[in-house]
């Protein structure tokens, strides 16, 4: 018998709809683990003047208490194996970038405890005015969130934005009978995951962390953690690979490193598990987007050219959004042909929380924007929504809009499929349509010099 | 109150695997002495099933039963490095990582086989856990016999080890241009999304969502089907429902719990028609594509261009609250929705744009030139 193809059931579905499966919090804590309470920032934006740990430390039950000062790389980025440059400390050093950042990690004997002692950590700041429209980022006098500015400026070749640029933007505007322009804001979301952030950290006889986690990439996460311990890789051993939940919220290494740093400070198990309303509030979200659309047609349904910002609230540190933007532009045309592009996207910091990667990462906000905007297109011009979709659809032998030729699209042949299955009968060359190379009608002068040889790929 | 239906239609696509790849997973297959099969690979289950799909591919890929094959992606020790579980990369990816795993350990498993039956491995093949030659299937024995054999009288451990992984390809930062292919494929997919407005509370409920994804081939049908119905409700969370900031780029009113911050639940569900297309990709495992993130990317769009259908009125900012429907409402009753018209410039949502919200001194205006 085959397996590929069947539905076979789910290997461990059994274990998730009878409460058998063992998550993360269901490991059980090995004697003498100590528990963890992060004290965060009540500020969007500020200076730390005074911090006097005096009176948690000397709370009867309270192990220790993790600083910046315990970490021997505070600051390393996601993406630094990438080159994007660190930028976010795993504890804050002297300046406060939202509300909910971990400014130092408490370890007691128990959750409540250690709650306690972060409730008697005294912490005085100077609060600074915070930045929150992305928009206004440029503004004179606008808050400077990072020493740098208030975008990222570390893109390949020095430049401090994403760019596209292909075939002629300017003809393609002065040729077009019609220029529609939109704007699209899909908004911040959270992952929702059931399971909310946790682990639990076993230091073993020989040093080494046995560090049971709900990565969603226990390799990914390894080396964050290795990276700012400074410890090879036989001293870590990650335990999981079964997660309540993740949605790209988890992989965000969020509580491995600080609780590895814990436990070997205060040489006991330590375990982190985040509130719901931490999840909520200081865990990262999907970004917010800003973008902005004109295409240049023609009156017949062709899509000339476009023109693309983009601006991507990364919140207060970079995470993965200069990848999430990078995939955002490679993705700008969605299903469609469109030879003459212009694209600038920018990667913003504001004083919300770090956003991070979610499902669809990058794209989502590209479908949400272009399939209005084609709509409006359609509206405007008074064509069929099926049908200048399946004249700008992707065909074998195009090319994007960095170049790669597409060998197996099906914008065509789902487009059918969803139109037969709604009831909605397409005109005959529409219906009979396939993603065939571009002839013929299918095949105006605007569209021969973008083909490109699938066989080449 | 009136209640209005509307419908909209939008088609998407999505990579499979890290944009610019450079994205490896690994994997590592042994073989117990009655030939049931122990698969290594450090790619996380999410919950959208990877462990069955890769169990799947690495039965059919050496030509054993499926309950022969046992998946362990537990810890970092016994299992070799998989860059995560993320960019809808685990069929694709993880997926081939272990064909490749499972093809190297087949080659052990019929080298032996061909050994004690006397035939040339190339004649040789594996189908429902038996070696058989190739146009004499009489001549056979089963994979518990060869691993047996393997284990007590060859003195050799059945493995095979697997890795995927594409270049990383360079982008010009100028233009963007790659020279290799920065994904290892593109799925497809459309969405028709059918709503009811009710132009007095401005609530929105989507009632029918029919979509179409290609996902080169369905691996496991009920849990691409999981993938579309899921997703379908993490697209209508993104449409209709969530947001941390509801009024952006204002911090407030942030939900902190289930009772402040609302996901979709059944009651939400709308009557589901979930279609699969299988256009193979070239070297995903089985020709498979990705399905895993795209699943929430089509059905924010097609509500919105279902919503305008439905009264006529353009919600831009996702999600559609009742709150934003009513105040597109009131901007259309204002005659202050309609785009503005200038020369073959149509120039709607003038008032989001940063050529309106930010200072004029700034640096940043729409469209940028060069």
């Amino acid at each position: 018998m085959k397996s590929v193809g069947a539905s076979l059931p789910k290997y461990d579905g059994i274990g998730h709809v009878t409460g058998t499966t063992v998550y993360v919090d269901d490991v059980p804590t090995p004697n003498g683990t100590l528990w963890a309470k992060a004290l965060r920032s009540p500020a969007h934006r500020a200076n730390i003047k005074r911090i006097d740990y005096t009176k948690a430390a000397a709370l009867p039950g309270v192990h220790a208490i993790v600083t910046h000062e315990d970490i021997p790389v505070n600051t390393y980025g996601h993406l630094s194996g990438l080159g994007v440059p660190a930028d976010e400390p795993l504890l804050a050093e002297s300046e406060l970038r939202y509300l909910g950042q971990p400014i130092a990690l408490v370890v007691a004997e128990s959750e409540a405890i250690a709650a306690e002692a972060v409730a008697a950590i005294t912490l005085e700041l100077e609060e600074l005015e915070p930045l929150f429209d992305i928009r206004k980022a440029w503004d004179p006098g606008a808050p400077q969130i990072h020493q740098w500015g208030n975008w990222y400026t570390q893109f390949e070749g020095g430049l401090d934005r994403r760019q596209i640029r292909k075939g002629d933007v300017d003809a393609a505007f002065d040729r077009a009978d019609l220029i529609v322009e939109g704007v699209y804001r899909p908004q911040a979301i959270e992952h929702v995951p059931m399971e909310t952030q946790v682990c639990l950290v076993v230091p073993e006889p020989s040093g080494k962390l046995v560090i049971h986690s709900c990565t969603q990439a226990m390799y990914f996460s390894m080396g964050v953690v290795a990276a700012h311990l400074q410890l090879p890789l036989n001293k870590l051993k990650f335990v999981g690979g079964t997660v309540g939940g993740g949605f790209g919220g988890k992989v965000d290494t969020a509580t491995e490193t600080l609780c590895a740093v814990a436990a070997r400070k205060a040489r006991r198990p330590v375990k982190w598990r985040w509130t719901r309303e931490e999840e909520f509030l200081v865990s990262s979200t999907r970004a917010p987007w800003h973008v902005e659309i004109a295409d240049a047609v023609s009156k017949d349904g062709w899509i000339l050219g476009r023109k693309m910002l983009t601006l991507h609230d990364s919140g207060a540190y970079a995470r993965f959004s200069p990848y999430g933007l990078t995939k955002h532009s490679f993705h700008h045309t969605g299903a469609y042909t469109i030879p003459n592009l212009r694209f600038d996207g920018y990667v913003v910091f504001s004083n919300r929380v770090p956003t991070t990667a979610m499902r669809g990462f990058g794209v989502t906000s590209v479908s949400y924007s272009t399939e209005i905007h084609l709509q409006r297109i359609a509206h405007e011009l008074k064509i069929d929504p099926y049908e200048i979709r399946l004249k700008n659809a992707n065909r074998i032998g195009d090319t994007t809009g960095n170049g790669v030729v597409i060998t197996d699209p099906s914008t065509v042949s789902t487009i059918q499929m969803v139109a037969e299955a709604a009831g909605d009968e397409l005109k005959g060359d529409y219906r009979t349509m396939t993603s065939a190379m571009r002839t013929g009608d299918l095949l105006p002068e605007h569209l021969v010099g973008q083909l490109g040889n699938p066989e080449d790929h | 109150m009136t209640r209005h239906t509307g419908r909209g239609l939008s088609a998407i696509e999505y990579p499979t695997g890290m944009n610019q790849n450079g994205d490896p997973s690994q994997a590592w297959v042994k073989l117990k002495p009655d030939g049931r099969v122990d698969v290594f690979a450090g790619t996380v289950d999410i919950g959208q099933g990877s462990k069955t799909v890769h169990t799947q591919i690495v039965a059919d890929t050496l030509g054993v039963p499926f309950d022969w094959v046992t998946m362990d992606v537990s810890n970092t020790d016994s299992s070799a490095v998989c860059t995560g579980t993320f960019a809808s990369r685990g069929t694709f990816i993880g997926g081939n990582a272990v064909r490749f795993a499972a093809a190297r350990a087949k080659e052990r498993i019929l080298a032996i086989a061909g050994d004690m039956l006397e035939i040339d491995p190339a004649d040789l093949e594996i189908e429902d856990g038996e070696v058989r030659a190739i146009g004499a299937p009489q001549k056979k024995l089963s994979v518990s016999d060869v691993a047996g054999a393997a284990t007590w009288q060859y003195g050799e451990l059945i493995t095979g080890t697997g890795a995927a992984l594409k270049p990383f390809a360079t982008l010009d930062p100028q233009t963007g241009r790659v020279e290799l292919p920065p994904h290892s494929a593109i799925s497809y997919a459309a969405c028709v999304a059918e709503v009811e407005v009710d132009d007095q509370t401005g609530n929105v409920r989507c009632t029918k969502l029919i979509q179409c994804y290609d996902v080169g081939r369905a691996i496991n049908p009920a849990l691409v089907e999981g993938q579309i119905e899921g997703g379908a409700m993490q697209g209508l969370g993104l449409g209709l429902l969530e947001e941390c900031y509801p009024y952006y780029p204002s911090t407030e009113h942030r939900g902190s719990d289930f009772n402040s911050y609302h996901v979709p639940s059944l009651v939400d569900l709308p009557e589901v028609t979930s279609l699969i297309i299988e256009n193979p990709s070239a070297d995903g495992p089985f020709g498979a594509k990705a399905i895993g993130e795209m699943a929430n990317n089509a059905q924010p769009c097609a509500i919105a261009n279902a919503i305008y259908d439905a009264i006529g009125v353009w919600v831009t900012e996702a999600p559609a609250t009742p709150e934003r429907v009513l105040r597109a409402l009131e901007r259309k009753a204002a005659g202050e929705d309609g785009p503005r018209r200038d020369g073959k410039r149509v120039v709607f949502d003038g008032h989001l744009s940063v050529n309106a919200v930010a200072a004029p001194g700034a640096a940043i205006r729409f469209p940028l030139e060069d």
